[in-house]
């Protein structure tokens, strides 16, 4: 019998001996967590977002997890004597979840930033990277750098793919500032098949990404050299340093005894620039170079003791983005909606069936899902077709126009529901009293009866134009840079100002719904049939 | 003139209507008298092309509607018998998102096409014709019964009707209000004006020029007042 603190029972009561199973079981919860006495090590919980995430952290083709990054944090975890946890999270929220406790250690290609060392601590580098432009190797606009300056032969700039939230996108937009049209994404992988689909002129990856996606893609070229090395480093917490000299000691006997240099040619990242890791081991570190090839811009300039006004107009011509989405959907959705809703409820018995699965399949799948067929899937469909006219609608799918039409296609679902309420809320006198003046259906529907439902589902229409505008940040993982993805690239350069930009961001679409919310309010007293009880 | 023959319509097992024949003259006032259920409503209803019917026709002013088993009638052709036979019913159907002037312009405008600013004098003369030069610009809502079933018949007139079918007109009216609307209708009759009307005043009844009592689906009795109403 298990027995706690010696005094073993002598009344063996059925009581006591539950009391003593219970004692034992929470006298070993609470050892768990206790490294120095525990006989488990707590395990290294490494955060990574393995979306997308070839070369560094990806699934194979069995579905089992694989990359660079995944060796590398394998390796790290045995040096330390401690397992591995693979924590996977948001690319750009990855810091975060130090602070949250829910991770050790962020391995994720991130890069040895000055605004991330201010609040987490580096180790040394594990990987030295540089900025690689990739094209299409029939794309004679995009040849090298330099070409990113000019427009396009259509006139229109360049669209240039980068990651969300990194250096490379930094870089991009001090250098090349309103020069490209820059769209960020979430999702290397989704940016190297839009290049490759000729939708992006080209994408600047970091050169591991690069030389992994140049060989599952042979159409795409490195453009130019590969510039402005960096390094890759894990941060940990502050509070934290002993882990961080274990981890320190654990790359550079990684990097002394070849063990990186393994892991690294495994995927075949191995370069020359890696033989410089070695020197960087007795530097004083974090170090952070000027860069002297790096012509500031105005805007740059602008960058001095308040960032806020720079941030705050950023966000303002972000939040033109998502008015524009919405302003543009909205209507969309609602013609769309009124035509279903009038097709179910007046329409032809055998046109309701189908009209009714529209509804139902476009409620019930999810937003973000819907604006990636649109996006990534339908131009690769209408492509595939040969015919002109299709190929030419593919071509018209920009971002933009994708999203517009996404969000206006999920709304339209739910406008459709609304309108059908109000359609079948009209009383059936309606309809007769219009057709026996001798007005045609069509014309009883234009005239009275829709015009009456419309003013009935106001208030419902209203929410949904609200909710709409919230939503149309789902629109970021279809590389549109509207107001809720431009707070999270902000923050992620900013990150001392995170509560600063939350505030500003919340206002904005604040602003934003309220004069609508407003707006419908008025609306509704003015068309309102006051023959209706409550107050409206 | 509209001539009703052998109008038969059926309600699962039901029969609503067992062949119905009915004859009205052009400037002639018919009554339409029985107890509830009888198929009065349903008969006017018919007329109009609200309903289809099984069998039979409806002829009213050249335009012939035909039974066939339930099914709808072409559309074109109902939209020529209601310009030449409007209807106005027991609970007004005034449309409420409308002034009732625009109530009164709706037929002219959305079924005619006649051009607004002829429109909207014809509408003004005849809401002042009904005793509501005074309610132009009133919604619905604001209006007593009395008021709004004015403003229904008006609106019908619009449209310039041949003939006129009344579906109970005053049953929603308290007697103050009923009298109001008969009396436009008694105006009405005097001007030679085409109706029919289903009634339960027998007072109106009795200044039918024809009178026929319908019980169970069938005419029972027809003829002039003092014949039928005794």
């Amino acid at each position: 019998m298990p027995t706690l603190r010696g005094g073993a029972p002598k009344l063996n009561t059925l009581f006591r001996e539950l009391w003593c199973r219970t004692a034992t079981l929470v006298a070993v919860l609470l050892c768990f967590p206790d490294v120095g006495f525990g006989q488990e090590p707590k395990p290294l919980r490494w955060g990574t977002d393995p979306t997308g995430g070839a070369p560094f952290v990806y699934q194979d083709a069995g579905g089992n997890y694989t990359g660079f990054e995944w060796d590398f944090a394998a390796y790290l975890a045995k040096k330390l004597g401690r397992t591995g946890t693979m924590v996977a999270g948001d690319w750009s929220n990855l810091p975060q979840l130090l602070d949250k406790d829910t991770i050790d250690v962020v391995l994720n290609g991130y890069e040895l930033r000055e605004d991330l060392c201010s609040s987490y601590a580096p180790t040394r580098p594990y990987y030295i990277y540089r900025l690689t432009l990739l094209s299409r190797k029939d794309n004679d606009a995009v040849r090298g750098w330099a070409d990113l300056y000019n427009p396009r032969p259509d006139k229109e700039r360049k669209t240039i793919g980068v990651l969300g939230g990194t250096v490379a996108q930094e870089y991009l937009e001090k250098v090349y500032g309103d020069k490209i049209d820059l769209r960020s994404n979430q999702d290397v992988a989704n940016v190297i098949k839009l290049v490759a689909d000729s939708r992006l002129d080209g994408t600047v990856q970091d050169s591991p990404a690069a030389t992994y996606f140049l060989r599952e893609f042979p159409e795409l070229r490195r453009a130019g050299d590969a510039i402005r090395p960096g390094f890759y480093v894990l941060y940990y917490r502050k509070s934290d340093p002993q882990l961080g000299e274990q981890l320190d000691r654990a790359i550079s006997d990684g990097i002394r005894d070849g063990s990186l240099k393994a892991i690294a040619d495994k995927y075949n990242l191995w370069s020359k620039d890696q033989e410089r890791l070695s020197y960087w081991l007795n530097q004083p570190w974090p170090t952070f170079e000027k860069d002297d090839d790096v012509e500031p811009t105005d805007a740059d300039k602008a960058t001095d003791e308040n960032p806020l006004p720079r941030l705050l107009k950023e966000l303002v011509y972000a939040a033109l983005v998502t008015v524009k989405l919405a302003l543009l959907s909205f209507p969309l959705a609602m013609v769309i909606g009124l035509v279903v809703a009038i097709g179910r409820v007046y329409g032809p018995r055998w046109l309701g069936i189908p009209l009714g699965i529209y509804v139902e399949v476009v409620r019930g799948t999810p937003l973000l899902l819907q604006l990636f067929i649109i996006f990534y899937l339908l131009p690769q469909l209408l492509n595939s077709s040969g015919v002109g006219l299709l190929m030419g609608i593919a071509a018209g799918l920009t971002p933009l126009v994708a999203g517009i039409l996404g969000l206006a296609i999920n709304y339209s679902a739910y406008e459709a529901e609304n309108y059908r309420a109000g359609l079948l809320a009209i009383p059936k006198g309606q309809m007769e009293a219009a057709l026996a003046l001798g007005m045609t259906r069509t014309t009883a529907l234009r005239r009275i009866v829709v015009p009456q439902a419309l003013r009935l589902v106001i208030p419902p229409v209203t929410n949904d134009f609200i909710a709409l505008f919230k939503d149309t940040s789902a629109c970021s993982i279809i590389l549109v840079v509207e107001l809720t993805r431009k707070y999270n690239e902000l923050f992620n350069f900013n990150r001392t100002l995170i509560v600063e930009l939350a505030f500003l961001t919340a206002g904005l679409y604040l602003l934003m719904s309220y004069p609508l919310a407003l707006l419908a309010g008025r609306l509704e007293r003015k068309l309102a049939a006051p023959s209706h009880g409550g107050r409206p | 003139m509209i001539r009703v023959s052998q109008l038969v319509k059926s309600h699962g097992p039901a029969r609503i209507l067992d062949g119905v024949d009915l004859e009205v003259q052009t400037g002639e006032v018919t009554a339409l008298v029985g107890p509830s259920g009888g198929g009065k409503s349903t008969l006017l209803r018919c007329i109009n092309g609200l309903e289809t019917f099984d069998a039979g026709t409806v002829t009213a002013f050249g335009h012939t509607l035909t039974g066939n088993d339930g099914r709808p009638h072409a559309n074109a052709t109902l939209v020529k018998l209601r310009l030449a036979v409007g209807m106005v019913f027991q609970q007004f159907h005034l449309f409420p998102h409308l002034t009732a002037l625009q109530n009164v312009m709706s037929g002219p405008l959305y079924a005619l096409g006649t051009n607004r600013e002829r429109a909207e004098q014809d509408a003004r003369r005849l809401l002042e014709r009904v005793g509501l030069g005074n309610k132009f610009d009133a919604r619905p809502s604001q209006l007593s019964g009395g008021q709004q079933q004015r403003v229904a018949i008006a609106r019908t007139l619009a449209v310039k009707p041949s003939a006129i079918l009344f579906d109970e007109p005053t049953s929603a009216l308290d007697p103050a209000m009923a009298n109001e609307v008969l009396s436009v209708m008694r105006d009405l009759a005097a001007e030679g004006q085409t109706m029919i009307v289903v009634t339960h005043d027998m007072d109106f009844a009795k200044q039918a020029r024809m009178v026929h009592r319908m019980e169970a689906g069938k005419i029972t009795r027809s003829g002039p007042p003092s014949d039928v109403l005794g």
